[in-house]
C-alpha cells in the first residue's frame, strides 16, 4: 500500500461525502474544512476511508488531524502495521 | 364558540403517494379512482406479506427538478442538505417543497421568525435503523457518524427548517395512525395562537422495517389474506369482506397561515381550518371506541362553531379492518343522527393504502381538492357496505358541491381525532 493509494481512498471517501466537490482539486495540504467539510462530514469521510481500507482506529487517534496529509499519514501507518 | 381566536387557512400543499406525484396528479387520480394498490416492488423481507401501495419510480433529484418554479439556489440548498439523506427525510422533504411553491413563500416570503414547522409521525427511521443494525453487528466501527443525526425523527425537522430557512415553533408529534391529524391541530393552535403567521405540517412517510411488518402482520391488523392473488381488491373500507388494513407509502404537506398572513402576501387560500379535536380513550391497545370517536367528532364541531347538519362531507378513518369501520360508523352515527344519510362517505385509504402517519395529511390533501374541484372520489371494492343508511359513495365519483368536511383519523392507543374543513377560494392546481 503506497501513499498515493491511501491518497487516493480519501479523496474517494471525500467525493461519497462531498458529492459535489471537484475531487481534482483535492490536494493532501488542504483541510477537510477548507473543501466545505462540516464536523459530521469529517467523521464521516474518516470512517469511510477506514472501511475501505479494512482498518479499524480508534476515532480519538485522529483528534490531532490538521489537513488530508495527517488523515494519510495515519491511515497508511496502520494499514502498514497491519501488514 | 371555541378557542379560534385567528382564523387559520391552507394556502399551500404537496403530496406523494402510490397514486400520485404533486396535486395535479392526486386531483386526477381521485377523481378516477384509481387504486395503487398491488404487489410488492419491494416485499419487506421474512415477512409474509406481499401487498401494499407503493410510491414508484421514485428519483430524489429528478423529482426535486420536477418541481416548478423553485430558484436554483433553493435547489442548490436542498440538494446541499439532504442529498445524502435517509429516504424518509426526503421524501418529506419533496413534500414540503411542492407545498411552500404552491403557498409562493419563496416569491412573497413571510418573516423566518413567524414560520412554524411540525413533523407529523413518530419512529421514522425504522427501516434506516434496521439496516444499519445489520451493519453494526458485523463492524460497529463503520457505523456511518451521521447515524447520530438521522436515527431521530428530528432529522425531518432540521433537515427541512434548514432548506427553507424556517426559524419559528417546531417540533415533531407522534399519534400513531393519527398523526397526521394531531399535526395538523397543533400546527393550526400554533397559527390560531399567533406564536406563528405560516406553519408547514409535513405527515411523514411510514418506511417500516421488517419487524414492524411483521409486529401488523402478527396482530392480525393486516388484510389481503383473502385477496392474496388481487391486490387491487384487498382494500375494501366499509365492505362486508374487509380483513385489514393493507399498507400505503406517501407523505402530504399543509401550509397553515394565518388569514391576515395570507391577505398580506397577497396568496389564496384553497380551504379554512376550522377546528379539531384529539380525544384518548384511556386503552394502550389497538381495539377503537365507537365513544371516543364521536366524542373526538363532537369536539371538532364544537371548535368549528357549527352543527352537525352543515357537514358535507366525511373523510373517514375507514382502514378496511372489521372492527375500525364498524365502529367509525357508530360514531358517525351518533354524531351526526338524522344528518347521517344526507352525508357523502368515503375512504381515500381504498386508493392510497393506510399511509400511517401521513394517513391523516394526505386525506386533509384529498378533502380540500375534492372540496375545490366539486365531487367525491369512489370507495374502491365497496360492494356490500357494512350499513344501509350511510351515503357511502359507490364505485365512481360523483359531482357534488361540498362546503364544510370533516376528517377522521384513529390510532392505536386510543388515540382519537377529527379536525373540520372549509372550502377556500377557487384555484387552478398548477
Amino acid at each position: 500500500m503506497t501513499e498515493e493509494k491511501v491518497f487516493e481512498i480519501v479523496k474517494e471517501s471525500i467525493g461519497e461525502i462531498l458529492f459535489d466537490l471537484d475531487l481534482s482539486l483535492v490536494q493532501p495540504q488542504h483541510s477537510l474544512k477548507e473543501l466545505g467539510a462540516n464536523s459530521i462530514d469529517r467523521m464521516e469521510i474518516t470512517v469511510r476511508a477506514m472501511e475501505m481500507l479494512s482498518l479499524k482506529i480508534p476515532l480519538v487517534e485522529f483528534g490531532k488531524v490538521s489537513n488530508i496529509q495527517g488523515l494519510v499519514d495515519i491511515l497508511l501507518t496502520q494499514k502498514k502495521a497491519a501488514g | 364558540m371555541g378557542i379560534r381566536s385567528r382564523s387559520s387557512v391552507i394556502t399551500g400543499m404537496g403530496v406523494i403517494n402510490a397514486i400520485a406525484d404533486g396535486i395535479p396528479e392526486f386531483a386526477a387520480s381521485l377523481r378516477a379512482g384509481k387504486s395503487g394498490i398491488g404487489f410488492l416492488n419491494h416485499p419487506p423481507e421474512h415477512v409474509p406479506v406481499r401487498i401494499g401501495a407503493e410510491i414508484k419510480d421514485w428519483k430524489y433529484i429528478e423529482a426535486l427538478n420536477s418541481i416548478h418554479g423553485l430558484s436554483d439556489e433553493l435547489r442548490q440548498r436542498t440538494k446541499k442538505s439532504s442529498l445524502r439523506s435517509p429516504f424518509p427525510v426526503q421524501v418529506s422533504v419533496y413534500s414540503a417543497l411542492q407545498a411552500w411553491r404552491m403557498a409562493e413563500l419563496e416569491t412573497k416570503p413571510a418573516e423566518p421568525e413567524r414560520i412554524g414547522l411540525v413533523i407529523a409521525g413518530s419512529n421514522l427511521s425504522q427501516h434506516y435503523i434496521y439496516r444499519q443494525n445489520e451493519r453494526f453487528r458485523e463492524s460497529p466501527e463503520y457505523l456511518p457518524p451521521s447515524y447520530a443525526l438521522h436515527f431521530m425523527d428530528t432529522d425531518h425537522l432540521g433537515t427541512i427548517s434548514e432548506i427553507l430557512n424556517i426559524q419559528g415553533e417546531g417540533f415533531t408529534v407522534g399519534g400513531a395512525s393519527a398523526s397526521g391529524n394531531i399535526g395538523l391541530i397543533k400546527g393550526a393552535q400554533l397559527v390560531q395562537y399567533g406564536l406563528v403567521d405560516v406553519c408547514l405540517v409535513v405527515g411523514a412517510v411510514a418506511d417500516l422495517s421488517p419487524m414492524e411488518w411483521q409486529g401488523f402482520h402478527a396482530i392480525g391488523a393486516m388484510g389481503g389474506k383473502r385477496f392474496a392473488n388481487d391486490p387491487s381488491l384487498s382494500c375494501r373500507p366499509f365492505d362486508r369482506q374487509h380483513e385489514g388494513f393493507i399498507y400505503g407509502q406517501g407523505s402530504a404537506c399543509l401550509v397553515l397561515e394565518s388569514s391576515e398572513s395570507a391577505a398580506r402576501r397577497g396568496v389564496r387560500s384553497v380551504a379554512e381550518y376550522l377546528g379539531g379535536g384529539i380525544v384518548l380513550d384511556a386503552n394502550r391497545l389497538s381495539d377503537p371506541t365507537e365513544k371516543g370517536e364521536a366524542k373526538a367528532m363532537n369536539i371538532a364541531l364544537q371548535q368549528s362553531g357549527i352543527e352537525p347538519k352543515d357537514i358535507d362531507y366525511i373523510s373517514a378513518h375507514g382502514t378496511s379492518s372489521p372492527l375500525g369501520d364498524d365502529t367509525e360508523i357508530m360514531a358517525i352515527r351518533q354524531v351526526f343522527r338524522e344528518y347521517t344519510p344526507q352525508i357523502w362517505i368515503n375512504s381515500t385509504k381504498s386508493l392510497t393504502g393506510h399511509c400511517i402517519y401521513a394517513a391523516g395529511m394526505t386525506e386533509a390533501v384529498a378533502t380540500v381538492i375534492q372540496m375545490q374541484e366539486g365531487f367525491v372520489h369512489p370507495n374502491l371494492n365497496l360492494e356490500q357496505p357494512i350499513d344501509d343508511e350511510c351515503r357511502f359513495v359507490g364505485k365512481r365519483s360523483m359531482d357534488t358541491e361540498l362546503n364544510m368536511a370533516m376528517s377522521n383519523s384513529f390510532g392505536f392507543g386510543g388515540i382519537n381525532s377529527s379536525i373540520v374543513l372549509k372550502k377556500g377560494e377557487r384555484t387552478e392546481w398548477q
